[in-house]
């Protein structure tokens, strides 16, 4: 419950605050904290330096462009995306996430960088900005580079920034004529510990295509079902051949055991919910 | 010192300049230094909502931020949802008359939760009563009376005085 | 020398009309409300130091070596102690426990490690912060032995041994045998077996965590102890002569407090610990516990495990009893337990009119968090057990699970009901408690939508009836052991009349948030005949009151019997002498004295009265006026103890009234079960109480929600798991997990009031509620699941052991012999 003695930073600018997280090879960025100051009170990790960034305008914009593509900052809140009209119209299911995100009191500090992040294998966003082909912006001190989101979440807690840069943006292509599905099986109501989580986006003409298909909780970072998403190409968009393609997915994928569920659960259920996600994606 | 910050925060409409060490948690600040012990600690993992507070009008859960992030920032606790001798709020008197209080624990960051959802949504569903407290842990009543003193109190049916 | 009349259980009811029996709002809210509560982390004393705890991160492991000398050294660090220390300053606590349990040598801190969580040491600092930094600088060499998790297994004499002052892991063994098993085993027409029934491990983890700030004073010889424990006097009984103080030395207060449901019972070795700390720095200690620690190490409820289980059953669908053997799970020290295993025979035959059961008892320790009484205390696992029975035996008989309970209940008419080992069940009419359960739930209605059926999902609808027995005879703790000095039970209060004719109660309860406060005020004004306003009841307890006997607290689901009559009581020793004095002062008989509306007149004549604040003058100031007979026979602070009537009962035979009052909780449910995933969608709550003659149904309500709420989070959300080393592998918050307001639906309610004959005011205890919804779900979860499914044989169901069950996994075998 109570943190070791650290230092504490608030820079006012994004290039501040890259030279204070390259001031400490144990300083970490600090959002909303939803995660990491539970990290820090049960001492789960070497911390001395905070630098926090909540604050910083560069990171709190939600931007649609014209084409309908989005440029989220790092620090906006889950809140303020459940509460963006814009976002809603551009990417209905960035807002629908980020609205049933465990509380509301988390809801108003917790953001998106963070969740991205701190790469939990049952946080939210992460198979979601992957089936989306998210583009994440870090800022480091060689300037600006950009990550695909799939080659952003490495592991649990493990992402492509690395120390002494910030994740500053998450850029999101258009939707287009993409439906998008999203469904976890938890361990109580809909926003729980998560035991397996799928997310579905996908262009249905008569036929799928298109298809990307994430399945995370189950073990480490999300992860892709090229198999899987080859299958869909050019399937009917009908529930019955949707089930046969699924058909003993949850074999082929790594998942853990632990007191919330067996691996063999996860992986039954990483079926259930990858089904789920294509038919809600062919259906909207 | 290292690590100590001097930081302008105002509570309650009252305005604090103290210093705290960059380590302490706000509801330490709020119970400890201010003396405010109505925000409760019921967890250390933020789960339970026992110190929900009200900051820069967001619903917030004082446990899970530090006290120097509050730096310029104006709270709300359960104290300053009227003065101390002052009669309860509807709200309040709601809770009272619909027994939605037994041990008093959870009550604070409780009412504080549910009068940030009035604000926004003033005639909530039961549904959309219990996702607006699910970050507060009741281990008392169910439930079930607090989901009835909110109804109560957004459809104004409250006798004033206790 | 208290009246007869306790014997004879005159009935107060008639006096009981104005006030008693309706929803008053409660005094308590206002300052819960506005934040203005007194909880223990909000009381202050002047120098304290802050405690942190060292806990063994070990199951099972002797210490070599403990050296605090780094924690010593550290600026702003005030003391440190050791078991060893401990050892040298205090004596071992006080056994419940027979031989040979008995031979437990327990300090406040452990000379061996026995469980994940076991205080091992301790420091006392300037700040939190430091005291915990300073623990971690605490030097401690541990060498780990094998742990044993399983109750079972622990009863096997190769386990590791957690004592070895004992020998073996037993804490208690016992055979408990009513009628005659075997005949009816030889001669019922079906013999229906199952193999085993486990019941988890929960806790009801209120939301504030235990704590206490402790002064002891070398100079007055006072200990004051500021803590939200349940059970005070217990603890003082236990502390005192362990640390060799005086029971007038120990001085118990606290104001508010944030939940108990039994697990604050059993913190006396932490309060004693603290005690001896605050001694050895000179300064108070204070200590809250945070809420990892509270998982690891506050207390879990039973686990008990049952086997071998034999039910008799007539052609007809008679069930004649049945047959077990029960382990029941201690944890590693021996707190309050092995009481529980004594305590479930309050309730042997559960609702049903069974003759013959026979139970092999055996209650073990293992190297886990240490057992406290959590709600519905040792009888919601044997309920909990006895509505699986039903229902499989209705399930496998093919008989209907709504008429083959109704066959078999106690009757209405069986009241006042002996049970096979000579409890009585005061009263009730369980057939019509389940009638209007099932009207709650609409059960046609759902046995029709269970009919249609739906794509991917299975309706279930279950039923559960326990019972929620109140007001302990003590004299059971003799059946455990029979040299224990205890028997009865009470509470203690006092009503006085203050300078100016105020009304004050103090009360030897410790409330919890049970509304002690407004529902005494409540049978006080209909006694005095004032208003409830005009009656101040003290928050929370205080020993200095004297208003406490040896079982003074608040747990057991007695305080509408005990502390309600020990109110009543004191009002009426009080409305006694006002009327002396009044008719003393207006020179009239007693008899000619009407006592209404704050005066005291002569038949009702205003011109003829005098009020209460002319009452208290002439007694208090002015009593020179007053004839001497009168002046020295009344004091106007009135103290009164209720005892209810009990004997001492048999330890040989095992047979005795062990509890004064039996509510009543009928629940039914429809469930909604995902096939594709087991989770279970509760669609339709029902609850019906009857806990006899409510004092503040509103309040009662509450306790219904309440305890349906923890019933309903431990079936489908909370269990506590230990790894085979004994490694609790959720002890947060996150990872143990609460129901919240998503988790718990709207719950329906009806009540029915039968009132006890055994109580003056014709109230049962209630509070604890007897974990209906655990055998609710169950049996929800067992009708949705079908014919041929495997026994749903644990009273946890995550959806993946649903999904399982689903799946034809069996983990308890059922089989049915027939004639």
């Amino acid at each position: 419950m109570l943190l070791r003695s650290l230092e504490y930073e608030r820079p006012t600018s994004t290039q501040a605050a890259v030279e204070a997280l390259r001031s400490s090879r144990r300083a970490r960025a600090l959002a909303g904290g939803q995660s990491l100051i539970n990290v820090l009170k049960h001492r789960l990790a070497e911390c001395d330096l905070l630098v926090d960034i909540s604050r910083l305008e560069e990171l709190r914009s939600i931007d649609v462009a014209v084409d309908g593509s989005v440029r989220i900052g790092a620090a906006v809140t889950y809140d303020e995306l459940d509460n963006s009209a814009s976002l809603r119209g551009a990417h209905p299911k960035l807002a629908e996430v980020a609205g049933g995100i465990a509380d509301q009191q988390v809801r108003c500090r917790g953001t998106i960088g963070g969740n991205a992040c701190y790469s939990d294998p049952a946080s939210n966003f992460p198979p979601l900005l992957v089936a989306l082909d998210a583009k994440m912006e870090i800022l480091g001190a060689d300037g600006l580079r950009s990550v695909s989101a799939e080659e952003f979440f490495h592991g649990p807690f493990d992402t492509a920034v690395r120390p002494g840069e910030l994740l500053i943006a998450i850029h999101v292509p258009a939707r287009g004529e993409l439906g998008v599905g999203y469904s976890t099986v938890t361990v109580a109501d809909a926003d729980s510990w998560a035991l397996a989580r799928a997310c579905a986006a996908l262009k249905v003409n008569g036929t799928i295509s298109g298809a990307r298909v994430v399945v995370s909780a189950l073990a480490g970072a999300p992860v892709r079902l090229p198999e899987l998403e080859e299958r869909l190409s050019g399937l009917e968009a009908s529930p019955e051949a949707i089930r046969e393609a699924c058909a003993n997915l949850g074999a082929g994928l790594a998942a853990v055991s632990d007191v919330h569920a067996s691996a063999e659960y996860r992986r039954e259920m990483a079926a259930v919910v990858v089904r789920r996600a294509i038919v809600e994606a062919t259906e909207r | 010192m290292a690590g100590a910050h001097a930081i302008k925060v105002t509570i309650n409409g009252e305005r604090y300049e103290r210093t705290v060490l960059a380590q302490e948690l706000l509801v330490h600040f709020i119970r400890d230094t201010l003396g405010l012990r109505g925000t409760h600690i019921g967890c250390d993992t933020g789960n339970c909502g026992a110190c929900t507070v009200r900051c820069d009008g967001r619903l917030i859960k004082s446990c899970m931020m530090l006290a120097v992030q509050a730096d310029g920032c104006e709270l709300t606790t359960v104290e300053g949802l009227a003065p101390p001798e002052a009669e309860l709020t509807p709200l309040q008197q709601a809770f009272n008359t619909e027994h939605a209080v037994q041990c008093g624990y959870c009550t604070p960051g409780m009412v504080l939760a549910a009068s940030y959802l009035l604000e926004r949504n003033p005639d909530p569903s039961e549904h959309e009563i219990r996702r607006a407290l699910k970050g507060n842990i009741c281990r008392c009543t169910g439930y079930q009376n607090i989901v009835r003193a909110v109804r109560a109190a957004a459809s104004g049916e409250v006798e004033v005085g206790v | 020398m208290t009246r007869a009349v306790v014997e004879t259980i005159e009935s107060v009811e008639h006096e009981l009309g104005r006030y008693t029996g309706r929803s008053l709002p409660r005094t308590e809210d206002r300052r819960l409300l506005k934040g203005q509560g007194q909880f223990v982390d909000d009381t202050w004393m002047f120098r304290q130091g802050y405690v942190h705890f060292l806990r063994s991160p070990h199951a099972h492991a002797n210490i070599r070596r403990i050296d605090t000398s780094k924690a010593d050294a550290l600026p702003g660090v005030y003391a440190t102690m050791t078991a060893a220390e401990m050892a040298e300053r205090c004596e071992p606590f006080f056994r419940i426990a027979p031989d040979p349990a008995a031979r437990i040598v327990e300090y406040p801190l452990a000379l061996k490690a026995r469980y994940e969580g076991d205080a091992v040491a301790m420091v006392m600092a300037e700040t939190r912060e430091l005291a915990r930094s300073a623990a971690e600088l605490i030097e401690v060499e541990y060498e780990p032995l094998p742990a044993v998790v399983d109750a079972v297994e622990a009863a096997d004499p190769r386990s590791p041994v957690l004592h070895e002052e004992v020998g073996s892991n037993l804490a208690w063994q016992g055979i408990y045998d009513y009628g005659d098993i075997d005949w009816a085993l030889e001669n019922a027409d079906h013999v229906v077996r199952i193999e085993r029934l486990h019941f988890h491990r929960f806790s009801s983890t209120p939301l504030e965590c235990q704590g206490a700030l402790v002064n002891w004073d070398l100079g007055t010889g006072q200990v004051e102890i500021v803590s939200n424990i349940q059970f005070p006097m217990f603890a003082s009984q236990v502390m005192g002569p362990s640390l060799g103080v005086r029971q007038d030395q120990l001085l118990w207060r606290y104001q508010d407090s944030g939940g108990g449901f039994g697990n604050k019972i059993a913190m006396y070795p932490q309060v004693a610990a603290l005690a001896l700390i605050s001694r050895k720095a000179g300064r108070p200690a204070k200590w809250t516990e945070y809420r990892s620690e509270n998982l690891l190490s506050c207390g879990m409820g039973n686990e008990r495990t049952f086997l071998d289980i034999e039910v008799p059953v007539m052609a007809d669908g008679t069930i004649l009893g049945f047959k077990l053997r029960a382990f029941d799970d201690a944890g590693a020290y021996l707190h309050y337990e092995p009481l529980g295993a004594v305590i479930w025979s309050q309730v042997t035959p559960g609702c049903y009119r069974f003759k013959h059961v026979h139970v092999d008892y055996t209650e073990t320790m293992t190297n886990k968090c240490p057992t406290v009484p959590n709600r519905g205390y040792s009888r919601l696992q044997h309920l909990w057990m006895i509505e699986r029975i039903v229902d499989t035996v209705a399930r496998r008989l093919d008989f209907d699970p709504v008429q083959l309970r109704k066959q078999n209940y106690v009757q209405p008419e069986d009241y006042p009901y002996e049970t096979p080992n000579g409890c009585v069940y005061d009263s009730g009419d369980l057939p019509g408690a389940l009638d209007k359960a099932l009207s709650l739930i609409d059960y046609d209605g759902a046995r029709e939508l269970q009919k249609r059926g739906s794509a991917g999902k299975r309706i279930g609808i279950g039923i559960g009836s326990t019972l929620d027995s109140g007001t302990n005879n003590f004299g059971q703790a003799r059946i455990i052991n029979p040299d224990l000095p205890f028997s009865g039970n009470g509470e203690a209060a006092t009503v006085k009349l203050d300078l100016y004719g105020e009304i004050y109660c103090t009360l030897g309860t410790s409330p919890t948030g049970q509304g002690h406060e407004t529902t005494a005020a409540q049978v006080i004004a209909d006694i005095l005949r004032v208003e409830p306003g005009d009656v101040r009841v003290n928050a929370g307890f205080n020993k200095e009151h004297s208003a406490y006997v040896g079982f003074s607290g608040t747990y057991a689901s007695q305080f509408a019997v005990t502390g309600i009559n020990a109110a009543i009581g004191a009002a009426r020793r009080l409305r006694a002498e006002i009327i002396k004095v009044g008719a003393a002062v207006l020179g009239c008989e007693e008899a000619d004295i009407v006592l209404d509306g704050g005066v005291a007149s002569y038949r009702g004549d205003s011109e003829r009265a005098i009020p209460l604040i002319g009452i208290a003058n002439v007694v208090y100031a002015n009593n020179a006026v007053l004839p001497p007979e009168i002046a020295d026979s009344v004091s106007l602070n009135c103290r009164y103890v209720y005892r209810p009537p009990f004997q001492v009962p048999d330890p040989e035979t095992k047979r005795g009234n062990l509890t004064l009052t039996y509510a009543i909780q009928v629940h039914a449910c429809v469930i909604e079960l995902d096939e594709e995933t087991g989770q279970v969608r509760i669609l339709q709550y029902g609850a019906v109480d009857d806990c006899g003659r409510r004092i503040n149904p509103q309040i009662v309500e509450g306790q219904v929600h309440g305890a349906t709420g923890h019933g309903i989070a431990a079936a489908l959300h909370e269990a506590f798991n230990y790894s085979p080393e004994g490694q609790l592998l959720n002890a947060n918050f996150y990872d143990y997990r609460v129901a919240t307001a998503l988790d718990i639906p709207e719950l329906k309610t009806d009540h029915i009031e039968s009132p006890s004959p055994f109580t003056p005011n014709g109230a049962k205890g209630m509070g604890e509620g007897g974990g209906a919804p655990l055998a609710t779900i169950c049996s929800a979860i067992q009708d949705a699941l079908g014919p041929d499914a495997p026994l749903v044989s644990d009273s946890h169901n995550s959806s993946e052991r649903v999904w399982r069950l689903l799946r034809g996994q069996e983990s308890s075998h059922v089989d049915v012999s027939s004639r």
